[in-house]
């Protein structure tokens, strides 16, 4: 096990009658990193944070948290959970829900009480601490469960589907709390099949689909293993000099010339700083010079596959896989 | 051990702060007074005085020492109607429609046979009361023996100085000790250990489903079960209502004391009418509750409370809604009822075969055995047998339960068959 791992899961299977909702899956989620687990409607995502927190158990293989033994369970302390199916005691206090719900995670009461308080002024809930959570709309109840979550200072976020349902303020309320929290030192793995969501917050990824890992690691090795590179290169009017070098069948798989600008698929193993370097060694003077890495939601759809991905565009089922 | 304590704080807090806790706590001894004040004061206002018309058709005009009699009773207002032997048929008849008018309760018919073979007949609205029947059925009674006495030559002055009714006072012994109370307040006691034991189990037992099936419904226990083991959740949930019954309890026991303690002056309260009442009341035996049968009720309340809370915990387990629950919790609940159907039978006869039997069974003996305490004496061994099955009943159950529950309630959608609860329970 890498020295900082915080979560590193070990070919972990789980079936359920009929079918394997996850299958030999492994993975590692490094300290302090924002970590995406994706993939489409029934892929396993829930299964497996909901192994990872230990209330379900993996038929097989092994959940290693903080590098240690303890199981979800044990270090729910030092992690925060949102569930994908989440709720609130519809008759309780705000106020009197988020202590008891820290209290169960071992925070002593005057120190849950305090960051309770803390926590629903600065989401601006401080109005309604003392109603019943069945008088919150559904906005707040999210965010109610959200500070339920962070309340404990966990180092460790798992958060299932965090986004959706939001509204897009909400949402935004959410994306920076976790964004804050990660440069605080926190871990957070989250799921979604929201590709641009994962896009925009994550350092690393494991996609994965019928439950089994297509692939994983950091965001930028990922797209650099799967998107192959892409190369957008403008240069000034009557520069010949740049030809040959887009020629170069050691560097440019193909170039997709229109005039002055072109599109370049570089040579597996290429560096993109060669091309440039050559270029500028050559003399040319460039206009633009842009490394157009694939989306994550293209390298989702070409390894997930149509069939997946239509899944994927169909609304949330009862199921929990 | 600590979350344990944080879920039984919740449970016992979040309910005792509940209206539905307030008003029931205040509306419990209301109920509690009512029952025993209201009667006694109803009986004082002359609520159930009874006229009836007394048809003498006898030669002795035994029908004027009867009216004489029950007039001394104060409850029934007599009035002799003296007819003709032959006539009979044709006064009862006249007299029925008055019935019917609610004019007069009924009517007695009196004649020779009455004196001659103890053949009387009464037809009124109020035939079914056993206590006006007893009552006429007494003042006949001495009216018939003081005739045929005379009839055979005895002086009607010793008849009247011979004659006196029982009063018989009757006293239970409990382990050994006069205790002081009467056999009517026996049953009474009997009685509302009864009602008290299969309420509060019943009551008690389906919060704890209401509880697990909220969790369930509200994804509460997501949450919850990423930070506590479930059969802690579950324990905890049971320890905590439980305390909220024994509390609630608390609060009916004392009060209940103070009506019983200050009965007379309560009854005073109501007014010049109460006065009567209150004297009445103040010679009323009420059943002294030996510290005993207070330790033995609630022994079986818990124990009983902890077999049947787990038992309802794990069929919420099974299910996706209150209204789903409602039906799945049918078993338990009729389970729960057998000692209550039974009831009749323990009490006649709290040594006989069937008590003793109900007494031992673990899901019957909450109720039976306490019901059974109150009203006869019970050996030592079979307290403690009864005692020893139902502890290994309520682990045994509980132990299963835990395991139902464990699985269940993470599981949405189609409720399990009962080879997949055997899974669940092995698994």
């Amino acid at each position: 096990m890498p020295p900082d791992a915080i979560v590193e899961l070990d070919r972990i299977t789980k079936r359920f009658a009929g079918h394997t909702a996850v299958r030999e899956l492994s993975l590692t989620v490094p300290r302090g990193s924002v970590y995406g687990l994706l993939g489409p409607n029934g892929a396993g995502k829930s299964t497996t944070i909901r192994m990872i927190m230990g209330v379900l158990l993996p038929d097989s293989g092994r959940v290693a948290l903080f590098g240690g033994r303890g199981n979800g369970r044990e270090l729910s302390h030092r992690i925060g959970y949102l569930p994908e199916e989440r709720g609130l005691y519809k008759k309780m206090r705000v106020a009197d829900l988020l202590v008891f719900l820290a209290e169960i995670k071992g925070v002593a009461r005057p120190a849950a009480r305090r960051a309770a308080g803390e926590w629903l002024e600065r989401l601006g809930l401080a109005d309604w601490a003392a109603k019943r959570a069945e008088a919150l709309s559904r906005g707040m109840q999210q965010k109610v469960q959200f500070i339920a979550t962070v309340l404990h200072r966990p180092d460790l976020l798992i958060l299932d589907e965090p986004f959706s349902g939001l509204d897009p303020v909400n949402s935004q309320v959410l994306k920076d709390t976790v964004v804050e929290l990660a440069r605080g030192g926190a871990t957070i793995l989250f799921s979604t099949h929201i590709m641009e969501q994962a896009e925009k917050l994550c350092d690393a990824v494991c996609i994965i689909a019928r439950g089994e890992k297509l692939v994983d690691g950091a965001l930028s090795e990922v797209k650099r293993r799967h998107g192959g590179s892409h190369v957008i290169v403008a240069v000034e009017p009557g520069q010949a000099a740049a030809d040959p070098i887009l020629a170069d069948r050691r560097l440019v798989v193909s170039a997709d010339r229109f005039g002055n600008y072109a599109e370049v698929e570089l040579a597996s193993g290429a560096d993109p700083q060669s091309l440039l370097e050559r270029l500028v060694q050559a003399g040319v003077r460039l206009s633009r010079f842009e490394i157009a890495e694939p989306t994550l939601n293209k390298i989702f759809l070409d390894l997930v596959g149509p069939e997946a991905a239509t899944a994927a565009a169909t609304p949330e089922g009862p199921g929990h896989a | 051990m600590h979350k344990v304590w944080v879920i039984i704080r919740r449970e016992f807090v979040e309910r005792v702060r509940s209206k539905w806790f307030v008003i029931g706590t205040i509306l419990g001894p209301v109920l509690m007074g009512a029952t025993v004040v209201l009667p006694i004061v109803l009986v004082g206002q002359g609520g159930v005085r009874r006229t009836i018309a007394v048809v003498d058709a006898t030669s002795a005009e035994v029908g004027r020492r009867v009216v004489e009699l029950l007039g001394r009773a104060e409850l029934i207002r007599a009035t002799r109607v003296a007819v003709r032997p032959a006539d009979i048929g044709r006064t009862a008849d006249s007299l029925a429609p008055y019935v019917g008018l609610e004019a007069i309760d009924g009517f007695v018919i009196l004649t020779d046979a009455t004196v001659d073979s103890g053949r009387a007949e009464y037809r009124g609205s109020n035939a079914a009361s056993l206590g006006d029947m007893r009552l006429l059925q007494g003042a006949l009674r001495q009216v018939v023996v003081a005739e045929r006495l005379r009839r055979l030559g005895v002086d009607p002055d010793v008849v009247t100085r011979a004659d006196v009714s029982v009063a018989l006072a009757t006293v239970t012994i409990r382990g050994g000790e006069v205790t002081g109370e009467s056999g009517e307040a026996t049953f009474f006691l009997a009685y509302v250990v009864w009602f008290l034991l299969y309420i509060s189990i019943m009551l008690y037992g389906v919060q704890v489903m209401s509880s697990v099936v909220e969790e369930k419904t509200t994804r509460m226990v997501e949450v919850l079960v990423s930070s506590v083991e479930p059969f802690r959740l579950l324990a905890g949930k049971i320890v905590g209502v439980g305390a909220v019954g024994l509390f609630q309890m608390a609060i009916w026991g004392l009060c209940g004391k103070l009506v019983l303690d200050y009965r007379v002056s309560l009854v005073r309260m109501l007014g010049s009418k109460g006065e009567e009442a209150a004297a009445a009341l103040a010679g009323l035996g009420v059943p002294e509750v030996p510290v005993g049968m207070i330790f033995i009720s609630l022994s079986y309340f818990l124990l009983g409370y902890f077999l049947y809370a787990a038992m309802f915990g794990a069929v919420a387990a099974m299910v996706n809604s209150e209204a789903e629950a409602r039906q799945a919790q049918i078993p338990v609940v009729l389970l729960l009822m057998v000692p209550s159907v039974m009831m009749v039978g323990i009490l006649a006869a709290p040594n006989g075969s069937l008590a003793r039997v109900l007494s031992q069974i673990p899901f019957t003996s909450p109720i039976a055995m306490p019901v059974r305490w109150a009203s006869a004496p019970v050996s030592a061994a079979e307290l403690a047998g009864s005692l020893v099955l139902l502890v290994a009943a309520v682990l045994g159950t509980v132990w299963i339960a835990g395991r139902i529950y464990r699985v269940g309630i993470l599981l949405y959608g189609k409720k399990p068959g009962v080879r997949e609860l055997v899974r669940w329970v092995k698994g």
